[in-house]
């Protein structure tokens, strides 16, 4: 068998035999070049090219030769279909403002030759990232930008977000601690480079006590020969300000804000036309269809994610309503149909009361109702699970139920917990745990569909007192 | 040894090198041969423990030629998925009595899925148009479904992919891979990547590099790829602070190039929007599936359809147990479990007496009080004198100040009080406190913070009731 040796493992080669495949593959590969040469013998153009050119490509090789590999061990069958695919990053409506916001900082940036730093903020599926992508695939840019994206959800732990840029950077280091990393990218943001784009996304993951990392990546682009553009993304309106406070004392350090507003319902309906549009089911559409969606959605959140997949929904159902009647007309999506969709998605509750009407324990039904009345006409509205109980233990044996026994009661209660309704906070003894209830009553009353039961347990108040 | 001073001086002798060999009776320590490139410490993963038992499967074409296998090189075999763990079996198979009853507790255990689940069709269906669609249209997706423990999602889940495994080898849909993953029994949320990598693949990396290669995997274009489904089970499991793994489960799908569709199982209905990060709630989408506890007419069809044929069980004893169960949580596995105690009572019976014996409603109402009854009652009833005096006392200081919360003075003085009252010789505080502290062990008092000695904290884990009602038989009262 192969034995790995702990380098080759960590550039995440899967086993040997691709390593040799690949190194015959690529006799005078620079990266195998690089290996035997001295560190001292590298001069440092020859390394920028080193580092830029070469390692990238037969990096690219070799995730298609493992990529093939891995496929190989799949079963190899028609793969792609004709599909329904929200793919928009090639082209991005409704976000062309932004988009020209940020081409014109970048082109800013590259101009006067010097760094900037940015952050992009706004509530998630609003076309955040895909502008970012579209950005850094930008084919004027590709010359003279060296683009890193890193998602700093994918890196081990908040230190390691050095070694992951020099990674993606090509550095050389000679070691494997943080601080190493960290000098290296900063000896190559001192000497002569492309302008590099970093693209952190999900910037709010590299948060930590000090925020010394967060700090230590702001302070770059105000670095003397540094030609860089830092790009943070999060979710976050007032991240720099709260993160970040002190960059606010140095002007050339403060980045550049861009806000991304959710995208309201003419946007949505025109997003919406353009991606039915590609995938031909536009027609299904009726205007008002479209029109309630859109208003719904940016009523609410504003997330495209979500627009697209009610769409997405309700085609799929015309496509089986289609397949269904097999004739050749096309079944068009009415408005009963996306307001059926809307009041699942939103109405939570409602949608609930619908479905428990048969599902809702007894039991579970008398501890809610329990609450309910210790709430109403209790003193102390502080109830923990003993004094629940208590209470619940009255009223079983009032109506001569078989009350459960208090292990029995506490599993009952976190079973009412997963649905919503109720919360348990804890100290560490279950008997002390709090109760709080976290629908409103007549939601309640709704849910339980059962008003003859709640109306005489809430108008049992002598089941309270001792 | 000979090994040994053949290797150049420099290699450094390290304890995963050295094996040692059983020979004609006699262990023989010796180095592992191996290359200079090969001496590089091993990758140290995951610490397991070497499996004794692949020994006998790991006698394959791979490591026959070598003899036995090395401890060390049976780790990497072990990590790269040439040897299978297996478990010793049986000389002989476990011999079934023929009887009816052990027939019936057999078919009742929850382990027997039955290939159809009745009383799911609704949800069997939802979710199988969800993952048809998915994998005839080559796109990802998500999937949450939720309810409380018991109600059968996870068997419906397996049951809509056995049924799409078995459509697909006939080629009526287009391939996909199936990996499933649960939340319980990882050590930890980031070992997933491992255990997808290794449903993928059959190889065990460590699992940085497993979540990389997946990165890799679903963020580049393939062609020829076909859809993963992904099944996660107890996904609030998976949930840490950063939610680092949750995300980057649920943005994979959103990838074009993925071809990933996510199943995520899990008991609370609104853990999205309670336990997840926004950014991740809007990635997770909105198809959802909630699975209602089952009521007393779907537990008795259920329990019904397991015992098809048999005429072991009385339908009235069914119907007992089916609406005992569903006023309670309307867990399946619960119904199931009373139903085999109450088919082993009734074993127990037929020996004794030599008859065969149906299940009838005794003994379900027997298995019932067995599964529901309380010990507290009996346990304060057998507690000693003292004791129970004590319990006394601290429901009458529970009551004199109406506060749950008492300390150990107040209840002291109570103590005395009612010792006094029943002419009993009061013990010192220091025995007291032993009482307090026995009572504590068998959870019946909750004591707070020990070591504060005359003002420590006590609280009833029972409810005063269940004191007076226990004492009540007793010549306290």
């Amino acid at each position: 068998m192969h034995r790995r040796t702990r380098l080759s493992l960590r550039s995440s080669s899967i086993n040997d035999k691709e390593n040799e495949h690949e190194l015959t593959q690529l006799p005078a590969s620079p990266r195998k070049r690089r290996s035997k040469l001295p560190v001292v013998e590298i001069d440092a153009e020859r390394e920028e090219e080193v580092c830029v050119g070469s390692p990238k490509k037969a990096a690219r090789k070799a995730t298609r030769t493992r990529l093939t590999d891995v496929e190989d061990v799949e079963e190899l069958e028609n793969g792609s279909h004709g599909a329904v695919v929200t793919d928009l990053v090639g082209k991005l409506p409704e976000r062309e403002k932004e988009y020209d916001e940020l081409v014109g900082f970048v082109e800013n940036v590259l101009s006067s030759d010097g760094s900037g730093s940015l952050y992009i903020s706004g509530p998630p599926g609003t076309g955040k990232t895909a502008t970012l992508q579209r950005i850094l695939n930008h084919p004027s840019f590709a010359k003279k930008l060296k683009p890193v994206y890193i998602n700093c959800t994918s890196i081990k732990s908040v230190g390691s977000i050095y070694k992951k840029i020099s990674e993606e950077l090509g550095l050389k280091v000679s070691g494997t601690t943080e601080k190493l990393y960290q000098s290296a990218i900063e000896t190559h943001l001192e000497r002569k480079h492309k302008t590099i784009m970093l693209v952190l996304d999900e910037i709010d993951q590299l948060s930590s006590s000090k925020q010394t990392i967060l700090y230590s990546i702001f302070e770059w682009p105000a670095r003397q020969t540094a030609r860089l553009i830092l790009i943070g993304i999060a979710n976050a309106l007032d991240l720099t300000d709260r993160l970040l406070a002190r960059l606010q004392a140095r002007c050339e350090l403060k980045p550049h804000l861009i806000q991304f507003l959710p995208y309201t319902k003419q946007q949505i309906v025109a997003i919406l036309k353009a991606c039915l549009e590609e995938s031909d089911s536009l027609s299904r559409f009726p205007e008002a269809a479209l029109g309630l969606l859109a208003a719904k959605v940016a009523s609410t959140s504003g997330d495209i994610r979500r627009a697209l997949f009610i769409a997405r929904r309700l085609v799929e159902g015309a496509k089986k309503e289609d397949r269904k009647t097999g004739s050749g007309i096309q079944t068009l999506v009415n408005i009963g149909q996306v307001m059926a969709v809307l009041k699942q998605v939103y109405g939570a509750s409602q949608t609930l009361s619908n479905d428990l009407e048969e599902g809702f324990p007894l039991q579970q039904k008398i501890l809610i109702c329990s609450l309910m009345l210790m709430l109403k006409h209790g003193k102390n509205k502080d109830i923990t699970v003993g004094k629940l109980y208590d209470v619940y233990k009255t009223i079983c044996s009032r109506r001569n139920i078989q009350a459960v026994d208090q292990t029995e009661f506490i599993s009952l209660c976190t079973l009412v917990e997963t649905r919503g309704i109720v919360r348990l906070q804890g100290k560490k003894e279950p008997r002390m745990h709090r109760v709080c209830l976290q629908w409103d009553e007549e939601e309640v009353t709704s849910a339980l569909n059962d008003k003859q039961l709640i109306a005489s347990i809430l108008s049992d108040v002598s089941c309270l007192g001792k | 040894h000979a090994q040994v001073a053949a290797g150049t001086p420099k290699r450094n002798i390290q304890l995963s090198n050295i094996i040692e060999e059983c020979s004609n009776g006699r262990r023989v320590s010796r180095l592992l041969e191996l290359s200079p490139k090969k001496l590089e410490p091993l990758p140290v993963e995951e610490p397991k423990t070497p499996k004794r038992n692949s020994r006998a499967a790991s006698t394959q074409p791979t490591s026959a030629s070598k003899g036995t296998p090395k401890s060390a090189n049976k780790m990497k075999l072990i990590r790269d998925g040439t040897i299978k763990p297996n478990i010793h079996s049986r000389d002989a198979p476990v011999q079934h009595d023929a009887n009816e009853l052990a027939l019936a507790r057999e078919r009742l255990h929850v382990s027997a899925t039955p290939s159809s689940l009745p009383c799911r069709e609704k949800e069997y269906e939802e979710i199988y148009n969800f993952l048809e669609g998915k994998i005839f249209d080559g796109c990802g997706g998500c999937m949450y479904i939720s309810g409380v423990p018991g109600t059968g999602k996870t068997a419906t889940t397996t049951a809509v992919l056995r049924a799409l495994k078995q459509l697909s080898e006939e080629e009526e849909i287009p391939k996909f891979e199936f990996v499933d993953i649960n939340g319980m029994r990882l050590t930890e949320p980031r070992q997933a990547y491992v255990h997808i990598y290794r449903q993928l693949t059959g190889k065990t990396l460590a699992w940085e590099q497993a979540y990389n290669l997946l990165n890799k995997r679903f963020t580049t274009k393939a062609p020829r790829r076909i859809t993963t489904v992904l099944l996660v089970d107890e996904l609030d499991i998976l949930c840490n602070k950063r939610q680092d793994v949750v995300y980057n489960l649920l943005n994979w799908p959103t990838m074009p190039t993925a071809q990933l569709v996510v199943v995520t199982i899990a008991n609370t209905m609104d853990l999205p929007e309670r336990l997840l990060m926004g950014k991740i709630s809007s990635r997770l989408g909105l198809t959802r599936l909630t699975f209602q506890p089952y009521n007393f007419r779907q537990l008795q069809e259920i329990v019904m359809a397991r015992l098809a044929g048999m005429s072991a069980f009385n339908s009235d004893a069914v119907q007992l147990v089916a609406r005992k169960v569903a006023a309670v949580s309307g867990d399946a596995r619960r119904a199931l479990d009373i139903c085999r105690r109450a088919t082993e009572l009734a074993d127990d019976q037929a020996k004794k007496a030599h008859l065969s014996v149906t299940v009838s409603m005794m003994h379900v109402q027997q298995a019932l009080t067995e599964m529901i009854t309380s010990a507290k009652v009996k346990t304060i009833r057998s507690c000693s004198r003292m004791e129970q005096l004590f319990l006394q006392a601290v429901t009458a200081e529970v009551t004199r100040t109406g506060i749950e919360e008492c300390n150990f003075l107040g209840v002291y003085s109570q103590f005395e009080a009612l010792a006094a009252f029943s002419g009993v010789i009061v013990p010192n505080p220091g025995r007291a406190m032993a009482i307090c502290a026995r009572l504590a062990a068998s959870r019946l008092l909750i004591c707070e913070c020990g070591r504060s000695d005359i003002y420590q904290k006590i609280l009833l884990n029972i409810s005063t009731d269940d004191v007076h009602f226990a004492l009540q038989a007793s010549k306290l009262l």
